[in-house]
């Protein structure tokens, strides 16, 4: 059953998902994300990590449980920048606002705006061949900042990133949250980079997927990122998810 | 994060005459030097030119009759005779080529596009595709004979059938291969099937698109040649296809060679066209389109 309510972006309460075929993707889950908050999910392949992102954008349904959905504007960033290839930068920014039908000048400032927050404002007539894998992977974040979003769910989306790109890209999206304060559900396989950047890190397993654990980052992304990059705190919380994990 | 991140295969800039174009990773274009042009061009025109020698060679060694097989030089010593013969044919063979081609593009074009928006249409339509193309053309031009009468229309709907597959097969592709978290994404905004039709998925399907066009033109001017084969002129002027009939039965071979010729012209300009247009629609971001130096 989904329903809408205001305090909440996104309220799962024993939700579980039963496939067709009778595979159990997701065990009864229990998991809130308020306003502003940014939560990521670690665990390993199959343990529902999309399958629960799936659910909080309203592209799947439970099977059973509770899921409400209080965000009005919900936005998606996948692990490959998955833009339009034969429409410039600006185009693809646009894109949502466009397909929302909202007035054409306000399309046009909201995706200048969001290329000039991901410092992409010069290459606004470029096509996406014409960029790097980082710059390509910042439009596609300009396009989910264009649509105004109350509620960013991001499927690994600096996976395919080297690894210096992709630690930049995590400050970015920490200094974007510090000037939109949107909500945020985060997948990665990183465990650093999950506690590096959310409130809340939600570790999971599989057979059936649940969760195990939410433990709070010592580092959430009102912090400066640069100053708690190298605590003991954060190190020890890395460790200790590994080790839930290893165990789960 | 700075802007200047630039990709690695990216030649440094020259000095930029604004800040928009010192940050733009741009991909200087090169015009194609004569070297280039040359070593595109030089193969094949090698190769031919022994082909040609070996075959005139062959023909003087063993004295093979001019009504078996002419020697290139014959074939060159017939054109000014032949060609106020050949010119009319060529131009109805175009025609009715042609005019198959682009009957097949729209109807194939329609199907697809049908068939890719429902799917009971697919499931409905799609074997019978499939029956059309597996149905022998030679077989089929009698009963269009029958239906139509002998002559350029019969001739048009022959090339028409044997070109639309390609281009029904190639788009249906296409427009269903379309990536899967672009259709996520437009479903989540809220798009409507139209918008997604048109936005997203025709797009996506150009290239496959083209490429079934541009087997539709090789076939189309097959199929205008054996329509011609069945349904003859029709009381009108015939085409490359009667030309090569009535040349064989009368063992002129020279002007036989050259109709052929002529045939695969009509051929090659429709491919050219048609690949003309795959380079300038899709040449700034289709990696088909793209020169090796992209």
């Amino acid at each position: 059953m989904t329903t809408a309510v205001q305090a909440d972006l996104v309220r799962f309460a024993g939700v579980t998902k039963t496939y067709s075929n009778g595979f159990t993707a997701l065990a009864p889950i229990d998991l809130t994300i308020g306003p502003g908050k940014v939560v990521s999910i670690v665990g390993p392949s199959g343990c529902g990590k999309t399958t629960l992102l799936r659910m909080a954008g309203g592209l799947s349904s439970p099977t059973t449980g509770e899921l409400s959905i209080g965000s009005t504007q919900n936005s998606y960033v996948f692990q490959d920048p998955t833009l339009m290839a034969w429409r410039n930068v600006l185009a693809n920014t646009e894109l949502v606002s466009r397909i929302r039908k909202v007035p054409r000048a306000e399309t046009r400032r909201r995706a200048v705006e969001a290329l000039r927050l991901v410092g992409l404002e010069n290459v606004q007539k470029s096509l996406p061949r014409e960029l790097s894998g980082g710059m390509r992977m910042r439009v596609s974040l300009a396009r989910a900042l264009a649509s105004e979003p109350d509620l960013m769910l991001m499927d690994e989306p600096f996976a395919a990133l080297d690894e210096f790109t992709r630690d930049r890209m995590a400050d970015e999206l920490i200094r974007l949250w510090r000037e939109r304060r949107f909500g945020v559900l985060f997948i990665t396989h990183s465990i650093r980079e999950a506690v590096k950047i959310a409130h809340e890190v939600v570790v999971m397993a599989s057979g059936p997927g649940r969760i195990v654990e939410i433990v709070e980052s010592p580092s959430p992304p009102g912090t400066d990122p640069d100053a708690a990059r190298d605590t003991d705190a954060l190190d020890e919380t890395v460790k200790y998810i590994g080790a839930r994990l290893a165990a789960a | 994060m700075s802007i200047a991140e630039k990709t690695p295969a990216t030649p440094p800039a020259q000095t930029p005459a604004t800040p928009q174009a010192a940050a733009r990773p741009t991909v200087p274009r090169k015009a194609p030097s004569g070297r280039t042009l040359l070593s595109f061009v030089l193969p094949p025109l090698v190769v031919l030119v022994i082909a040609v020698a070996l075959w005139q060679a062959l023909i003087s060694l063993f004295g093979v009759p001019k009504f078996l097989v002419p020697a290139p030089l014959d074939v060159l010593a017939e054109i000014g005779p032949a060609i106020g013969t050949l010119v009319e044919p060529t131009l109805v063979t175009m025609g009715e080529a042609y005019g198959g081609f682009l009957l097949a593009a729209v109807v194939g074009f329609a199907v697809a596009f049908v068939m890719a928006r429902w799917n009971v249409a697919e499931r409905g339509l799609y074997p019978y595709m499939v029956l059309l193309q597996t149905i022998p053309i030679i077989a089929v031009a009698p009963i269009l004979v029958v239906w139509l009468g002998p002559g350029p229309t019969t001739n048009t709907v022959v090339a028409a059938m044997i070109a639309v597959f390609p281009v029904t097969a190639n788009t249906l592709t296409g427009l269903k291969s379309t990536d899967r978290n672009l259709v996520q994404l437009f479903a989540m905004a809220g798009a409507s099937k139209r918008y997604e039709m048109s936005v997203l998925r025709i797009p996506y399907a150009l290239p496959y698109v083209l490429t079934g066009l541009r087997i539709a033109a090789g076939s189309s001017v097959i199929g205008a040649i054996v329509g011609e084969f069945v349904a003859g002129i029709g009381g009108g002027q015939g085409g490359l296809g009667y030309v090569i009939t009535s040349t064989a039965q009368q063992l002129l071979m020279p002007r036989l060679f050259l109709a052929v010729i002529a045939a695969s012209c009509v051929s090659l300009l429709l491919f050219g066209l048609v690949r003309l247009v795959e380079v300038l629609a899709l040449r700034r971001w289709h990696e088909s389109a793209m020169s090796s130096d992209d």
